[in-house]
């Protein structure tokens, strides 16, 4: 508990939570104008109202998502590299995979909050706005914890990769080429893609229900949990150079 | 007596360069040991092995009896570092750097202010150490190191970017920490007319070697015996060095 609280004092003034909470903000008015502008259009689709909802809005919600959080794991490094105030944790006696999971720890509350933040933009148009008895709660609630779940890995490979690199535009151009090859490659059914942790945050964006898939949604669990560990055992192996 | 630090055949290669090379310290408690050596001598990287930054190649070392790296965090505890360019978060005020430094050591509040006071930069604690000048900046790593009171200190260069009068006062500090509470100091520097004003004791490395290891007054005796001239540091260093460098290039000759 010390260690998360040293490191939220770390993030003052870097923007990282400024970033992600204005993601948030952004995806939910988008949805809210997009709903209001294409109503009519989105209900007339051949899909139940639910996954209307969920599915046709949720792409560029998806694409916010994945620049908020290729951004902010950007940042939450930086400013160990900045002034290499990184030297200085290594010689104080402290934990640096501890500081390692902190940062994660920070970064997955945060985009928690973003996804709540979102889906309460969706459940207000799904109560106001869907025909009468269509919006399902429960349906929401698990489509939020599905996106929430299959955004984990790209989070956990981004705060890895941008631990790794001194020069942020390195992970900040991983992170723009995951996005496009994962665009390009998202719409494949080869499984093996799954290992791309940019494809696996883009499957619920180009399905056409808001029913999960269970076998992205273990694949996610298993990246995150990888790309963490991975992660851990770097900081705390590698020394600093 | 009490050695605090002691190493043992510290070596450091990377690949097929050796920076450290069978380096065997030996720092007494309570001194102040003035490590001295060219640019590239090894002392930084010697410096960082004994802080667990780098890897050793060959070799062990104990600081107060305990070792790397099942030891390091009760280590790292004792001791208070500054190495090559002071370290900050750049979007933090000094007083806040600081703070996370505090908090890391368990330290109480008032550390904070007597670290800042004690470099003298409690004036400009609520700035942003990016906004700092190198001088503050350099202050601010002093202050970092010195936080909290440390048993050791490990100073590598601490007056680089210093005006004169601001050399001067950490000269001072320096000097005057092992009085004012009994700790022992490795520092190194290029400025070898305050080593000769402050360090107790002596190392001299070349290309990775220890080339002498003693008291000052050892120094001296050694410098004349050789015929060198012995009147300051500076000649005596400079001697020692250029005659290891003449050796060298004979060796490399043949």
């Amino acid at each position: 508990m010390r260690m998360l609280a040293i490191e939220l004092q770390k993030e003052k003034r870097t923007g990282v939570t400024g970033v992600l909470l204005a993601v948030g903000v952004l995806g939910a008015a988008y949805a809210f104008i997009n709903f209001f502008v294409r109503r009519e259009t989105l209900l007339a689709l051949p899909l139940a109202p639910m996954d209307v909802l969920l599915t046709q809005l949720y792409g560029m919600i998806m694409v916010l998502n994945m620049f908020g959080i290729v951004v902010a794991a950007c940042m939450i490094y930086e400013m160990e590299f900045k002034g290499n105030a990184i030297k200085r944790i290594h010689m104080l006696p402290v934990s640096v995979a501890g500081m390692y999971l902190c940062k994660f720890l920070i970064l997955t509350m945060l985009f928690l909050l973003v996804v709540s933040f979102q889906n309460l933009a969706l459940m207000r148009i799904g109560m106001n706005d869907l025909p009468k008895g269509s919006f399902e709660m429960k349906t929401l609630i698990i489509f939020a914890g599905y996106s929430f779940l299959t955004s984990m890995p790209v989070l956990s490979f981004m705060l890895l990769v941008s631990s790794r690199f001194e020069n942020m535009w390195i992970p900040l151009g991983i992170g723009v080429s995951g996005f496009l090859s994962g665009m390009a490659l998202a719409t494949s059914d080869a499984e093996l893609l799954l290992i791309h942790p940019f494809i696996i945050m883009l499957k619920p964006a180009v399905a056409m229900s808001a029913q999960p898939d269970y076998m992205i949604l273990i694949v996610s669990l298993i990246e995150t949990v990888i790309f963490l560990e991975i992660g851990l055992w770097m900081a705390e192996k590698l020394r600093y150079e | 007596m009490k050695y605090i630090i002691t190493t043992e055949q510290l070596t450091k290669k990377y690949k097929n360069f050796t920076a450290v090379n069978g380096v065997s310290l030996h720092i007494r408690q309570g001194s102040i040991y003035g490590f001295l050596g060219p640019n590239g001598a090894g002392k930084s990287t010697t410096m960082k092995m004994l802080l667990g930054l780098t890897t050793l190649t060959e070799g062990s070392f104990a600081i107060d009896g305990k070792h790397f790296p099942a030891d390091r965090l009760t280590i790292l505890k004792e001791i208070g570092s500054f190495i090559e360019s002071p370290s900050f978060y750049a979007n933090l005020t000094g007083r806040e750097n600081l703070d996370i430094i505090r908090q890391i050591l368990e330290l109480p509040k008032s550390s904070v202010d007597d670290a800042l006071e004690l470099v003298g930069l409690e004036e400009f604690g609520n700035r942003l150490a990016k906004k700092y000048s190198l001088g503050m900046k350099q202050r601010l790593g002093l202050a970092g190191a010195l936080l909290g009171r440390p048993p050791i200190l490990i100073l590598d260069e601490p007056t680089n970017g210093l005006d004169p009068t601001g050399i001067h006062e950490i000269r001072s500090l320096v000097k005057s920490l092992p009085t004012l509470y009994n700790c022992t100091i490795l520092i190194s520097s290029h400025m070898l007319s305050e080593i000769e004003l402050i360090a107790d004791d002596i190392g001299i490395l070349n290309h990775g070697r220890l080339l002498f290891e003693g008291r000052m007054e050892d120094l001296r005796r050694d410098a004349s015996q050789e015929s060198f001239a012995a009147d300051n540091l500076e000649n005596m260093f400079l001697s020692i060095i250029e005659k290891d460098n003449l050796a060298r290039k004979k060796e490399a000759k043949l």
